[in-house]
């Protein structure tokens, strides 16, 4: 089943000054299940296509379907509220409450959902285990190492029960161990809840571990390919 | 909510020396702008209450010609039926006070000095002012007596005492000579300075008979449960008595020169409390744009992730609120010990002889009137709002993702 469709989709950055394409008719569909891997070099267009897919910003043409709703022509609030119980987010630099402890991060997104306490409660510990935090969940994240965090923040993401995962450069700022150990719980969440994800990143040990690699070039998709299972 | 209100008291809590700083500087506007209102309000107080207690009344009833010429041949027919219809005009009036009063001149066997004569019913006067509480020596005088009580200072200058008699000489109702001759039953320490000097006390009925007054008086002196009722009580009292020929007046409408003159006297607190606000308004503002300013990547990665500028503007402004709250309680509860504490404060040397000759007491009372409480926590919650303001536009126009990349 597709979750995620981009129509001609095209991003033109100061149209009246020094136009700048980051996007160019680009079309990709998204199944679900997918652990997808958007790769290239720098100002390919990764981000801005993540952005374009998450609503965090609105193409210049063309439409983006979540779920077969056109979420690029709707309005800021309505797209927040798509965004909270549709989409979840992970970010290069973790982005943590820094005032919330590890369990309020990730009850917080129930919270702003409206879950029952209860439920927010039950859910949060068991997200927590799940990443291998179940210790640590009255840590702030000043008192958690980057890898640490990451998981936190995947916990978070998935506190919402999204359709899918966007990761934005998650390993960037991890060394090895933890950016492996990262992967590892991500890929299991795939493979055993089924949860999609779909990453932007330089990292070879990601577009390793991913099933599909999307290389993107100048804003347009250069090569989407699937890779064999069995090499991760 | 609870969650709301959690992140933004950790939110304020993340630079304690700057909220610290923030808190310190409204809380020490409060404490000036309520030690200053304070003392004003005090001494105002004090004033209002003893110039109504021993001059106007909250209320006055007088002819309606009075107001014009503050003479006898104003004066009107006053007895029990028109007090008891004044009384029973409005449940918040307390009593009513009969008074004759008017300018004579009061001597010794050589010497003569200006005088205000009150004619005063000596019971109904100790109920409304508990004159009695001012005698510096001897007693007050008793009803159909031909005695007289005088300020202190009166006594001094035509150097009478108690048990002297005193002459007053001057003109009664319609032209007629009125003079007699008096026993002095006291001396009054008058609470108003320059009544001390001047004010001389007789029996209603002596008065009357002297002036050639009978069953007359310039002025029924009416007090109210509250002062607040005053305006609320004329009103009714108007409507009772609208055919007559008596008007109503209220101790604002009978000593305007004393309003105007706390008016002016106001002005300089009132700037000093502005530029005070003003001052701790910016400091207010510097401390919200910097804690906006630098959490604007956090504001940008919470409405990515689904939180709703509203809701954020709410985290914001509750924390703007918790800011002005804590200063507001804390400014109140200084002020308030510290009030407590110098309550009143006494003038001594020159000062002291300063404010005596300028015909008030030595002292500086405090006011403990809510009001002054309550308005600077309302002052502070309107900066609180004026500042919030910046938050709030920057939220309200934030692009996500250049706030999630600053």
């Amino acid at each position: 089943m597709t979750i995620v469709r981009t129509e001609k989709l095209c991003k033109v950055y100061n149209p009246d000054t020094v136009p700048v394409h980051a996007l160019n008719n680009v079309c990709i569909e998204v199944d679900e299940g997918e652990f997808t891997a958007l790769r290239g070099p720098s100002g390919s267009g990764k981000t801005t296509l993540l952005n374009m897919i998450g609503g965090l910003d609105k193409p210049t043409e063309g439409k983006v379907f979540i779920d077969g709703h056109e979420i690029s022509s709707m309005k800021d609030s309505k797209r927040i509220d798509f965004r909270l119980q549709n989409i979840g987010f992970v970010f290069q630099h973790y982005n943590l409450i820094p005032v919330f402890t590890a369990a309020e991060n990730v009850a917080f997104i129930m919270m702003l959902q409206g879950r029952d306490k209860q439920e927010i409660r039950k859910r949060t510990d068991k997200l927590l285990d799940q990443v291998g935090l179940g210790d640590r969940k009255d840590a702030r994240p000043a008192q958690l190492s980057g890898g640490q965090q990451q998981r936190v923040a995947v916990a978070r993401a998935l506190a919402s029960e999204p359709r899918f995962i966007l990761a934005d450069e998650p390993t960037a700022n991890l060394d090895t161990e933890a950016a492996m150990n990262l992967l590892d719980i991500m890929e299991k969440m795939n493979r055993e809840q089924n949860i999609t994800f779909v990453f932007s990143t330089h990292d070879q040990r990601v577009i390793d571990r991913a099933r599909r690699v999307v290389t993107m070039v100048d804003g347009a998709i250069d090569q989407d390919e699937i890779q064999d299972p069995d090499k991760t | 909510m609870n969650t709301f209100l959690k992140l933004a008291w950790r939110n304020i809590w993340r630079n304690k020396r700057r909220t610290m700083i923030t808190i310190s500087a409204i809380v020490f506007a409060v404490l000036a702008a309520i030690v200053m209102q304070s003392m004003n309000r005090g001494s105002y107080e004090v004033m209002i209450d003893r110039m109504v207690s021993f001059s106007t009344g909250y209320l006055q009833v007088q002819d309606y010609r009075y107001d014009r010429e503050a003479s006898l041949d104003n004066a009107f027919h006053y007895d029990d039926a028109l007090g008891e219809t004044v009384l029973s005009a409005d449940t918040r009036i307390e009593r009513v006070v009969p008074r004759l009063e008017t300018f004579m001149l009061a001597a010794n066997d050589v010497s003569t000095r200006g005088s205000v004569v009150f004619g005063v019913d000596p019971e109904k006067e100790q109920a409304f002012n508990q004159i009695d509480n001012y005698l510096a020596e001897g007693r007050f005088v008793e009803s159909n007596e031909y005695t007289a009580v005088m300020g202190k200072g009166l006594a001094d200058r035509l150097q009478l005492d108690v048990g002297d008699t005193l002459a007053l000489i001057g003109q009664g109702r319609f032209g007629m000579s009125a003079s007699g001759l008096f026993e002095i039953t006291g001396l009054l320490e008058h609470p108003i300075h320059d009544m001390n000097n001047s004010a001389v006390y007789l029996p209603l009925g002596t008065a009357q008979e002297l002036l050639s007054a009978e069953e007359h008086i310039t002025g029924l002196l009416i007090s109210v449960q509250q002062a607040r009722q005053t305006d609320a009580v004329a009103a009714s009292l108007r409507s009772t008595l609208e055919d007559g020929e008596l008007v109503v007046f209220t101790w604002p409408e009978l000593m305007p020169e004393l309003l105007e003159l706390m008016e002016m006297d106001l002005a300089v607190p009132r700037l000093l409390t502005l530029v005070l606000y003003v001052v701790i308004g910016l400091g207010f503002f510097g401390t919200v744009l910097t804690m906006t300013m630098e959490r604007l990547r956090e504001f940008g990665v919470l409405l990515s992730v689904g939180m709703k500028r509203g809701s954020l503007s709410l985290v914001l402004f509750i924390e703007t609120l918790i800011i002005s709250i804590m200063a507001v309680a804390s400014g109140i509860l200084l002020s308030w010990v510290l009030l407590k504490l110098v309550d009143p404060i006494a003038l001594s040397g020159e000062a002291a002889q300063a404010v005596i000759d300028m015909g008030f007491d030595p002292v500086i009372p405090m006011s403990f009137a809510p009001d002054q409480f309550f308005v600077q926590g309302l002052y502070v919650f309107v900066i609180a709002l004026i500042v919030f303001l910046f938050p709030l536009v920057k939220i309200l126009r934030l692009n996500i993702l250049e706030a999630a990349r600053s």
